[in-house]
């Protein structure tokens, strides 16, 4: 009986059921502030402004038809309203309209809107153009010389006439709207505001920009999982916006080939503020990452990498920067980290793919004071608390010319990694030079118990290192002969190291001499350290949020998917930086 | 359907009897022997396959199931439920519309629950559940659809007595991928884990039947059977219990440990289902992974 009352329960549901197979989209967004353009279905026409004419001059379009003008000519153009005070209003100025530049509007209201450039022309000579739309009831446009048709509602750019712009909320209520309507190489160009939206964004070589960094905010309301998650979709640029209150993620790339974010706030997230996960060929750059447990900036799974982080600030995270398994031309180079529990972890660990962390170089950064007692901690950053720069496990990592100053632990540490819940046994040597795609096809074998992941054959060089207080520079493990692991210590400024002497014991060039046993780290005790408790993500205090640097001319810069990245970092050039 | 029903009267003459309080009581309400195991257990390191996955606090605990059970409030072994903050008894999809959830993923609304684990008479309590969403072992990722709202799944069978598959029913600690068919010793920082992977085939049109069981299969070689045919997403939950070394005094509220099982319904905002199945698995991507070592 009671079976039977159980079926009807659920069987009651059936409509639900056919709403639920016939595939209700993701429409679980909000919306910010403005309605929907009704009727925006997505048609787009562009009109070019040439030097020094418009291409077509004369437009005819249907209600609701997105206007893309581009300056496709070498001069500085604008566009005026011919006769103000129509039902229509619209316009760009030169400063917003430089050459390669685009400037949009949608169309709602029939009429007949002339406009001009007034540095090429007059209200009604020169340089002017005219664009008519329909009344709402007529289905054909009428048929002018220059009528343009609109294109199908999946195309909205004309593909012929390059990228369009995407104006948000001008054009698109959402950015989902947007971003669904996008074709490759547009730019979706977003305006202050605040939206609660986790966007997805599945189409190759979009640009997602904000138009200021500071005031763009998603916000995810502590209910939403990811401000921007791009998924496999190659080359998406997402530049100069703010991401906050996300359950996961701030900036999410995953199983992507090209990504680039670049001038981004992401703070108070549930798991990562900026993640690049199983991504290669990327660029994380002008980055401000705050409040997540586990690491504000964070880049893993990718063997070769080829990717760059520069110029990030992270702080008051759990950890500042974590790669798991990642690295192969992977640069941290000219950032800050500061006031995490952890500054900069590279680790290894099996329940990822790719390991070990291999190949990561970290030059020239800023990393001081990550002791940090109130922050939101996953385990890993409360065991790494009070350290600068920490290998946990990693191999062949080069970390030179830093300023790492005022840790409880060490400045810069190469400890094992002790992995209690592995997956699988820690790969030879002769799988380190495999790309992470290679190794994905080798069948894992269970170990029996735990693992070590001892850090190997990692340099570390030049660094200035100051009031570190277990030691400047410290090489630990548990059970493996330190002396046999092939890490070096060199031209370091420094005052202590743990074991004793470890530029004389392990100098990067010629043979060291000592004795490995003096002054040799217990490494184990951390595990059984008391730490200040992790806090709640959602509540863990930060830091006063300050202004960050916009994007140059975010109006106006053309669309720049990441396409060409990472830019070419010149090592040589970079120094140790100076207190700030 | 006669097992089913007999092992309801039962239930209820227990509660009669004033019993229905002692855990140790084993009912054997869940009838679910016959629609098998994945072909291998489902194990290894997360980042190789498309998958989404929710962590959910533990919501509450009752003696309610309300697929073996609806409307008799109290005549279950003791549950542990996840996700949906109202499951009860009397649950029915409306009303888990309207709950809240314990998720992370807020618009995981889905009803998740299992027996509670029991050490000397003291329930140990269930610190969160993870659930992953995956498209069964080789098979074809672009054909999963999914879960119809209101599918009741079952997996795991609580009237075992001897050690079930490790494919269905496993423990371990933390996030390893050791799947053992009876407790192991787990330290501190790796808590025990209970392992449960349901069926990942369905026949299209029950969302539940007489037996819980019938209307769903576990895949072979990539294959749904001819009268299941149609590819959901493997769920494969896992509970993590505050619980670490010795494992002689446990037992489950429904038996031995080797009576774990779990029960699912599902009611998941159907577009963000929808939207994780397309994004996530049919795309092959990596939604998502747990290390499952958030503290905080």
């Amino acid at each position: 009986m009671g079976t039977h009352n159980k079926l009807q329960r659920w069987f009651g549901a059936a409509a639900v059921l056919a709403v639920g197979l016939a595939g209700c989209g993701g429409d679980d967004n909000a919306t910010p502030g403005s309605a929907a353009p009704g009727a925006y279905a997505a048609e787009t026409v562009t009109v070019k402004a040439l030097d020094n004419t418009f291409d077509a001059e004369t437009l005819t379009i249907a209600p609701g038809t997105k206007v893309v003008w581009e300056n496709r000519g070498r001069n500085d153009h604008d566009i005026l309203v011919a006769e103000p005070g129509g039902a229509e209003t619209f316009g760009v100025t030169k400063a917003d309209f430089a050459p390669k530049a685009t400037y949009a509007h949608t169309f709602t209201k029939p009429g007949t809107y002339a406009y001009f450039c007034s540095l090429h022309g007059t209200k009604d000579k020169g340089m002017i153009g005219k664009v008519v739309v329909t009344g709402g009831d007529e289905t054909a446009a009428q048929p002018s010389v220059s009528t343009v048709a609109p294109s199908s509602s999946n195309a909205t750019t004309a593909p012929a006439d390059g990228p369009a712009t995407l104006a948000v909320p001008g054009d698109f209520a959402t950015i989902q709207a947007a971003v669904d309507a996008a074709t490759p190489g547009d730019l979706v160009l977003i305006s202050p505001g605040t939206y609660n939206e986790a966007v997805n964004v599945t189409t190759d070589n979009l640009t997602l920009r904000g138009l200021d960094r500071n005031t763009v905010i998603l916000d995810g309301q502590l209910k939403l999982d990811n401000g921007i998650r791009v998924l496999g979709a190659k080359g998406v640029a997402v530049e100069n916006m703010t991401a906050t209150n996300y359950t996961a993620n701030g900036f999410f790339w995953t199983g992507v080939d090209g990504y680039r974010g670049s001038y981004l706030n992401a703070y108070r997230t549930g798991d990562y503020g900026v993640y690049a996960f199983d991504s290669i060929n990327g660029q994380l750059d002008h980055v401000y990452a705050a409040g997540s447990p586990d690491a504000g900036v964070y880049i893993g799974q990718c063997y070769p990498c080829n990717a760059v982080i520069d110029r990030v600030v992270s702080e008051h995270n759990g950890l500042g920067y974590s790669g798991t398994n990642s690295g192969g031309n992977l640069l941290i180079v000219n950032s800050t980290f500061r006031n995490n529990r952890a500054g900069i972890v590279p680790n290894s660990g099996s329940y990822e793919m790719c390991y070990p962390e291999r190949e990561t170089t970290i030059v020239g950064n800023v990393v001081y004071s990550n002791n940090q007692p109130d922050t939101a901690a996953i385990d890993v950053a409360m065991l790494a608390m009070g350290n600068g720069i920490l290998s946990a496990g990693g191999i062949s990592n080069i970390i030179e010319r830093n300023l790492v100053y005022d840790h409880d632990k060490s400045g810069i540490g190469l400890v094992p990694f002790l992995e209690e819940d592995p997956n699988d046994e820690i790969p030879g040597d002769d799988e380190l030079k495999m790309t992470c795609a290679e190794q994905k096809k080798i069948p894992v074998t269970q170990p029996d118990g735990a693992l070590l992941w001892d850090s190997k054959h990692n340099r570390v060089v030049g660094n200035v290192l100051e009031n570190n207080r277990a030691a400047d520079v410290l090489l630990a493990s548990v059970g493996s002969d330190l002396a046999m692991l092939g890490n070096c210590v060199q031209d370091n400024s420094l005052t202590t190291t743990a074991p004793n002497a470890l530029q004389d014991l392990a100098p990067c060039s010629g043979a060291g001499s000592g004795d490995w046993n003096a002054g040799a780290y217990n490494i184990a005790a951390w595990l059984t350290e008391q730490k200040p408790p992790a806090q709640d993500w959602k509540t863990a205090p930060l830091p006063a949020l300050t202004a960050q640097e916009n994007m140059p001319s975010a109006a106006t810069a053309p669309p720049n998917p990441a396409v060409n990245v990472p830019a070419k970092v010149d090592l040589a050039t970079i120094q140790v930086p100076a207190k700030p | 359907m006669k097992r089913t029903l007999r092992a309801g009267s039962l239930a209820f003459a227990l509660v009669a009897a004033g019993c229905a309080a002692d855990p140790s009581h084993e009912h054997g309400a869940h009838v679910n022997t016959a629609n098998g195991a994945p072909d291998r257990v489902i194990t290894g390191p997360q980042g190789g396959r498309g998958q989404f996955v929710v962590e959910c606090a533990l919501s509450h605990q009752a003696q309610d199931d309300p697929i073996v059970f609806p409307g008799r409030p109290g005549q279950s072994h003791l549950h542990d439920f996840f996700g949906n903050t109202t499951t009860s008894a009397a649950s029915t999809l409306a009303s888990l519309h309207a709950g809240g959830s314990t998720c992370e993923q807020a618009l995981d609304r889905a009803a998740y629950w299992s027996p509670a684990l029991i050490r000397a008479g003291q329930v140990v309590p269930a610190i969160k559940s993870t659930a992953y969403y995956r498209a069964g072992p080789d098979v074809d990722p672009t054909t999963v659809v999914a879960y119809p709202q209101g599918l009741a799944m079952i997996a795991g069978n609580a009237a075992a007595t001897k050690p079930q598959d490790p494919a269905v029913l496993a423990w371990t600690c933390g996030t390893s991928g050791e799947r053992a068919t009876a407790p192991p010793v787990c330290s501190a920082s790796r808590k025990l884990r209970m392992v449960v992977t349901f069926p990942d085939c369905w026949n299209g049109r029950d969302l539940d039947t007489a037996s819980h069981i019938d209307h769903l299969a576990y895949s072979r070689a990539g294959q749904c059977p001819p009268e299941k045919p149609v590819p959901i997403p493997q769920l494969q939950f896992t509970i993590e219990y505050d619980h670490a070394g010795p494992t002689d005094e446990l037992r489950l509220a429904s038996g031995s440990t080797m009576s774990g099982h779990a029960d699912f319904v599902n009611a998941w905002d159907p577009g963000k289902l929808q939207s994780e199945v397309e994004l996530c698995i049919h795309r092959n991507i990596v939604c998502g992974i747990t290390s499952g070592r958030r503290t905080g």
